[in-house]
């Protein structure tokens, strides 16, 4: 396998008494989509920071391409790009401009600077916006924009930090379609999310609870994970009518550890020993019929619910 | 050009945003002309025509004689005749006049007896410029009388000591002349420091200061391409203010033009300097601008503006000599009033570079590239 290209050793960051991000390892490969996910100030942009090289770690090492945090910083910034929270522009200079300063700061001339700007025009869409205000731009396109930016001097690691959040979901959805362009160019790509089926399209995810890092893989080896699937239980879902009705009946049941509705129907996390017969019955005296019982295989968010629970936490 | 990475780009934008933000260039250039132009109006301390309160008790022709040598020196103009001393007093504690003139009955008698003459000038003290004015002037109008009697019964055609003044600058006194150029000093610096001061804390609030961060670009490269677009803001405000100074104040340049110039540029650096600390000191915007408050106002009244330094307790002067507008202040006094050359007043202008240099450097080198 390649050289990872971001890793992170013990990474620790403390302000005070309260430690932000805890003792943090993992590693990226190139040219993977990393889901970071987990809480507001559970120390995701904490982490992002300290990889950007603007926030002194208290503790641990991380290198990204080699090239460590703290010691190289200067070189490292020429590889990376950063998009923070809230699509940080200049609401007084017009699309264009935006778009040039970035390209000027990263030292691009005038030949390359025209080049990539008209590719990241192409791949953006941003042409009939040129001549706009950043302040006048819609959320969907101020992100686009902040990308753009980002992307200016062609960096091998791009940050995105809650890039999603606040925006429509076709902008949502393009915006995806574009890392996933990215990728596959062999861009590595790190971004925090709140969104499970944004972590779901990911090739790799890590969840950070209370400052430490609970859980760090594959999507579907995460659901393989014997927390996730204890053994003797299975997870079913549940269609039936009157679900919130259901879910009240079924909620306390010996045997039934978990259940939450989904839609129109729920997910039940059940002992082997409950059969499907059994749980027909329960809803059958809460009068309810026409009961449709399929197995289902966890989600990532079951995997972080299961996860979260074994660490102690939960608002519960 | 590792130094100043990012330089041109900072440019770029600054200029872009300076341009593009109507109410900094508004307060840059406006309020700074209406201030100097009222200031300058106001801090006229010529005094002319005090009120004079008469109350002749002797009604000669010598007592109408000396009340018209009071008026003729048009420091004085009588607004009221009285018949008391009482009315005279409230006279003056009711603000009509600064000066009140008893003349007693027996005034022209003992004039002509040759004996001692008394008359009484009451001042209003509550005013120290206004009174030792009125003070002077009285003397001398009647010392002059004096001694002009004196000789003629001595037969002496000549006093034994004169004085022949002769006003080297400014030989006309006119005290605008002496405070324009403090004025000028003044207004630049309100008008320059707000907009550094602003300059970083204001991209810190609005989060793209983490963006630049994370980009290579260099502190010095950052901290010059801010400076620069209001350096050349802040001349252009200088010209403006010296081009009033010239034609509605009728101050004449004595000295080189070239010296004024670079030495105004040097101050506009300096202050922008400042700022650019306070920027990046400052948590928000409203801490910035206390801090460019608690700046300003000790050079008004320590930088010998209005007091002169020689005369403050040690502890003022000491803080007079940590002012830049101290020195902007005396070298343009010195250029514009004195003529001073370029080996009369390099000193001050060696401290006002100096602090110029070293303010610019302490700023960008200690401008940590990291947040929290």
């Amino acid at each position: 396998m390649a050289e990872p290209m971001i890793e992170c050793e013990g990474l620790t960051k403390r302000f005070g008494d309260f430690t932000a991000v805890d003792n943090v390892s993992f590693n990226v490969e190139p040219g993977a989509i990393f889901g970071f996910l987990g809480p507001n100030g559970s120390g995701k942009s904490t982490v992002i920071r300290m990889l950007c090289g603007i926030l002194e770690p208290s503790g641990g090492t991380a290198r990204i391409g080699g090239l460590d945090v703290v010691e190289q910083t200067d070189v490292l910034k020429e590889s990376i790009g950063y998009m923070s929270q809230k699509f940080s522009l200049y609401d007084e200079l017009t699309v264009e401009e935006n778009l040039r300063f970035y390209g000027k700061l990263y030292g691009l001339r005038r030949e390359a600077l025209r080049k990539r700007f008209d590719e990241l025009l192409t791949l953006t869409h941003l042409e009939p916006y040129l001549d706009r205000r950043a302040a006048l731009l819609s959320g969907g396109w101020r992100q686009r924009l902040a990308m753009a930016c980002a992307l200016m001097h062609e960096p091998r690691v791009l940050f995105l930090d809650e890039p999603t959040a606040g925006i429509d979901p076709v902008a949502r959805r393009e915006l995806w379609d574009l890392l996933f362009e990215f990728s596959g160019r062999g861009m590595t790509l790190f971004v925090t999310t709140h969104y499970m089926d944004e972590a779901e399209r990911c090739s790799n995810v890590g969840y950070i609870y209370l400052s430490k890092l609970i859980v760090c893989g594959v999507p579907d080896e995460l659901k393989m994970l014997p927390e996730v699937n204890p053994p003797g239980t299975r997870r079913i879902d549940v269609t039936c009518e009157h679900v919130t009705l259901g879910l009240q009946t079924l909620r306390h049941r010996a045997g039934i550890s978990a259940a939450t509705v989904f839609g129109q129907s729920m997910h039940l996390l059940v002992d082997d020993a409950v059969s499907d017969e059994r749980i027909r019955g329960y809803l059958a005296e809460a009068g309810i019929r026409d009961v449709d019982l399929r197995p289902i295989s966890p989600s990532l968010e079951d995997v972080f619910v299961a996860l979260t629970a074994k660490h102690g936490g939960g608002t519960e | 050009m590792k130094l100043f990475r990012g330089f041109s780009a900072i440019l770029y934008k600054e200029f872009i945003s300076m341009l593009r933000d109507p109410t900094t260039l508004f307060f840059m250039l406006i309020p700074p002309m209406i201030q100097m132009i009222a200031f300058g109006f106001a801090l006229d301390n010529d005094v002319k025509n005090m009120g004079l309160i008469v109350y002749d008790q002797a009604h000669t022709v010598e007592s109408r004689q000396l009340v018209d040598r009071f008026v003729n020196t048009e420091t004085f103009k009588v607004v009221g005749r009285v018949n008391s001393v009482a009315e005279m007093e409230s006279e003056i504690r009711k603000g009509h006049a600064y000066a009140a003139l008893e003349i007693p009955p027996d005034f022209s008698r003992n004039l002509r007896a040759g004996r001692s003459a008394t008359v009484q000038l009451a001042i209003d003290g509550s005013n120290s410029t206004t009174a030792l004015q009125a003070l002077n002037t009285g003397a001398a109008v009647t010392m002059r009388d004096s001694i002009a009697q004196l000789l003629r019964e001595s037969g002496r055609s000549n006093i034994p000591i004169e004085v022949r003044p002769q006003m080297l600058f400014n030989p006309a006194m006119k005290s605008p002349n002496f405070f324009i150029p403090g004025v000028i000093g003044l207004v630049l610096q309100m008008a320059t420091l707000f907009t550094t001061a602003m300059a970083i804390v204001r991209e810190r609030e609005r989060g793209t200061l983490e963006q630049l961060l994370v980009s290579p670009v260099s502190r010095w490269g950052l901290m010059m391409g801010k400076l620069i677009p209001y350096f050349c803001l802040g001349s252009a405000m200088a010209a403006l203010l010296l081009l009033i100074m010239r034609l509605v104040f009728n101050v004449p340049i004595a000295g080189s033009l070239f010296g004024l110039a670079v030495s105004v540029l040097v101050y506009v650096f300096t202050l922008l300097s400042i700022g650019l600390l306070v920027s990046t000191r400052a948590e928000n915007q409203m801490q910035a601008l206390q801090m460019t408050m608690a700046l300003i106002l000790p050079s008004v009244f320590f930088s010998g503006f209005i007091f002169p330094r020689e005369t403050m307790p040690w502890i003022f002067y000491a803080i007079s000599t940590v002012l830049p507008a101290t020195y902007a202040i005396e070298l343009i006094r010195a250029i514009v009033l004195r003529g001073a050359t370029f080996a009369e007043y390099w000193p001050s202008l060696a401290i006002l570079s100096l602090m110029a240099a070293a303010v610019f450097s302490f700023c960008a080198a200690r401008f940590k590239r990291k947040i929290g």
